[in-house]
């Protein structure tokens, strides 16, 4: 009965919160899937199954947020994104993209949060 | 007394007649050829002589000379003495006037050349003529004399006269442009003059000092400077300047213009000595130059800051970003084991606080690094309203009663409206803040038109601010649990706008006044 598990794939380096993070939302029902920088990312993403949702920091080594979420987009066109970051000034370089990143200043309010992510994902 | 008449009256006394006449030129041919020597050996004389020979301006001049001698040797022997005769002889006497040379050596040149002539009419003379000759030549030479005396004297006066109406005319001519000067120079500086007498009371007071102070001089002359104008925390030092006053001394005075505001300045004390005015009280006004300094130290250490924040801040969201993610799975565990209420609470203040550290780093960033405006037209009415409504809530949870107090017609400003409404809902929080605090009361919001200003009042009437409380400082807070950023940024978005923002408070009434430049395209 149980419908497919959404798989969420989150970016970011720091290694310890990305775990948590994704620990938090597997209890939610999530699938989730870890990178740990840009490159790896935008890996990812180019193989099946692309997610359902990109969670993602914007200062990453290899690779920014910016360019993993474009890339996401040209995997899918209407992929839910969420970027979570230390600079929501820089967000801005985020406007060219349609529909809009949601934009999470951290430390992250995980109530929040999920909440955010599942509106979007339904 | 004409020449002509005052020549007769001298020749009536002496008794010079036409046989005198006849007689001087009956030897003139036989003297004649001694003309010359005598011409020379009368300059060669006077080259031995220093103040006379000081009169002589070359060689060329003394040659002149020597010819004009010779001529006037001839001329005495002419036999004619006519009115033409003596015009020649007053002009001799005026010449030496003008080149200076003093009366007695007309005496002694005159004594030196009778002596040589009297040697040649004794010498040349016929026999029975020599003693009427030798009269006629002392007659006729005294004449001279006299002529010449007497023409040099009223060449003399005249000249002294002359002189003397021009030098009257220079000193009053550049006393006046000196008085001129000096006041075009102390009216026309910007600089503060003031004179004092002993007692320090005001004598003079110029058009700077007018400027600078609003009071005009009619108003402070007569009144002791440092009541007048030194404003009243100042006065001390300033008094003790004035009494030990060495001048020239210096020192630091701030002085309340007449609208109530202080300017510092810088005054020097300059002994004058004056018939009243004892000192002179000179004074440069630094306030515009300190302002600007401190403008363009507080902007280096806000870029500074700015930096250092934006850099610090993502060192410190991120270690805050991996706590609270902690704190979420620790307080979920906790929540499935059926944890005690106290362990639950523990992980809740942990949770809150990292929410408080997160909201400082926000605010921190905001005041340090604040994102550049983008000002638009807005109607500032509006904002006030929206801000009210925003507020509406918690000012209803404290008791307190917003009121809005808005022009008949609406202020548009170039402003970036969000960052005016976050400075309003700033204030109107601060002010229910320390209402709660009370039980209520009331604020209000008010806004007012200036030429090229809107004014916004934010008012309360609760307890008020500590007297000369920093309350723009950042990390300056009355609250417990304020971060003191919040008024800190307050006033460089108000800066940031060019405006300017003033708090007035004492028990009952608090005002923020907030300036802001209605902007060119509005004006």
């Amino acid at each position: 009965m149980e419908a497919r598990r959404a798989l969420v794939l989150i970016v970011d380096d720091d290694v310890r919160s990305a775990r948590r993070l994704a620990q938090l939302l597997r209890e939610d029902g999530y699938d989730v899937e870890i990178a740990y920088d840009g490159a790896s990312a935008i890996a990812r993403l180019a193989r099946d199954p692309v997610p359902a949702a990109l969670v993602t920091d914007l200062r990453l080594p290899n690779a920014d947020g910016l360019a993993v979420s474009k890339f996401a987009r040209t995997c899918r066109s209407d992929i839910p994104i969420c970027v979570v970051t230390s600079y929501p000034n820089l967000a801005s370089a985020l406007d060219a993209l349609d529909p809009k990143p949601m934009v999470f200043t951290k430390p992250l309010v995980y109530g929040d949060f999920s909440a955010a992510l599942s509106r979007m994902m339904s | 007394m004409p020449l002509e008449k005052r020549v007769a009256d001298l020749r009536r006394y002496v008794e010079f007649d036409e046989r005198d006449a006849a007689r001087l030129a009956a030897v003139r041919d036989a003297l004649a050829p001694d003309f010359p020597r005598i011409a020379q050996q009368f300059y060669d004389k006077i080259r031995e002589h220093e103040d006379a020979h000081a009169v002589f301006t070359g060689e060329e001049q003394i040659a002149r000379l020597q010819s004009s001698l010779q001529v006037w040797l001839h001329r005495l022997f002419g036999g004619t003495y006519d009115a033409q005769y003596y015009e020649r002889t007053a002009h001799i006497g005026r010449v030496h006037a003008r080149v200076g040379l003093l009366q007695r050596y007309m005496f002694g040149a005159m004594a030196l050349i009778r002596l040589e002539l009297v040697r040649l009419v004794e010498a040349r003379a016929v026999k029975d003529e020599l003693l009427a000759t030798k009269i006629a030549l002392h007659k006729a030479i005294d004449i001279e004399l006299a002529i010449m005396l007497e023409a040099y004297r009223d060449e003399h006066v005249e000249r002294i006269e002359k002189k003397l109406a021009l030098e009257r005319q220079e000193l009053a001519l550049s006393a006046a442009q000196r008085e001129k000067q000096y006041a075009a120079a102390v009216e026309l500086t910007r600089d503060l003059i003031v004179g004092v007498d002993e007692e320090g009371v005001i004598h003079m007071f110029n058009a700077g000092a007018e400027a600078v102070t609003g009071y005009g001089r009619e108003e402070v002359i007569g009144r002791p400077f440092i009541h007048a104008i030194v404003a009243e925390g100042a006065r001390e030092p300033c008094e003790r300047v004035l009494r030990d006053g060495t001048a020239p001394a210096r020192f630091e005075a701030t002085i309340a213009t007449r609208a109530g505001k202080m300017r510092d300045v810088r005054w020097e004390i300059a002994r004058a000595d004056a018939d009243r005015v004892k000192f002179l009280l000179i004074g440069h006004d630094e306030t515009e130059a300190r302002r600007l300094a401190d403008h363009a130290r507080q902007t280096e250490k806000l870029a500074a800051i700015g930096t250092l924040a934006a850099g610090l801040a993502h060192e410190i969201r991120n270690p805050l970003n991996g706590a609270q993610l902690h704190v979420a799975y620790l307080e979920r565990t906790l929540k499935k084991a059926n944890a005690s209420g106290e362990a639950l609470e523990a992980v809740n203040v942990v949770g809150d606080e990292i929410t408080r550290l997160a909201a400082l780093v926000s605010e921190f960033l905001d005041f340090a690094r604040p994102r550049p405006l983008t000002k638009k037209p807005a109607s500032l009415g509006a904002l006030i309203t929206r801000c009210a409504e925003l507020a509406a809530d918690d000012a209803a949870k404290a008791s307190v009663e917003i009121a809005r107090d808005l022009p008949s017609k609406d202020i548009v400003a170039m402003v970036d409206a969000s960052k005016i409404e976050q400075i309003l809902l700033n204030l109107v929080r601060n002010a229910i803040e320390a209402l709660a605090a009370m039980q209520g009361g009331h604020v209000t919001l008010r806004l007012r038109r200036k030429p090229k200003h809107a004014v916004i009042e934010v008012e309360d009437d609760g307890p008020g601010l500590p007297e000369d409380a920093p309350v723009f400082d950042a990390f300056y807070s009355t609250k417990p649990q304020g971060t003191g950023l919040g008024l800190a940024i307050t006033h460089r978005i108000v800066t940031d706008h060019g405006g300017t923002i003033e708090v007035e408070s004492r028990a009952g009434r608090t005002v923020f006044r907030v300036e802001l430049p209605l902007g060119e395209e509005i004006e």
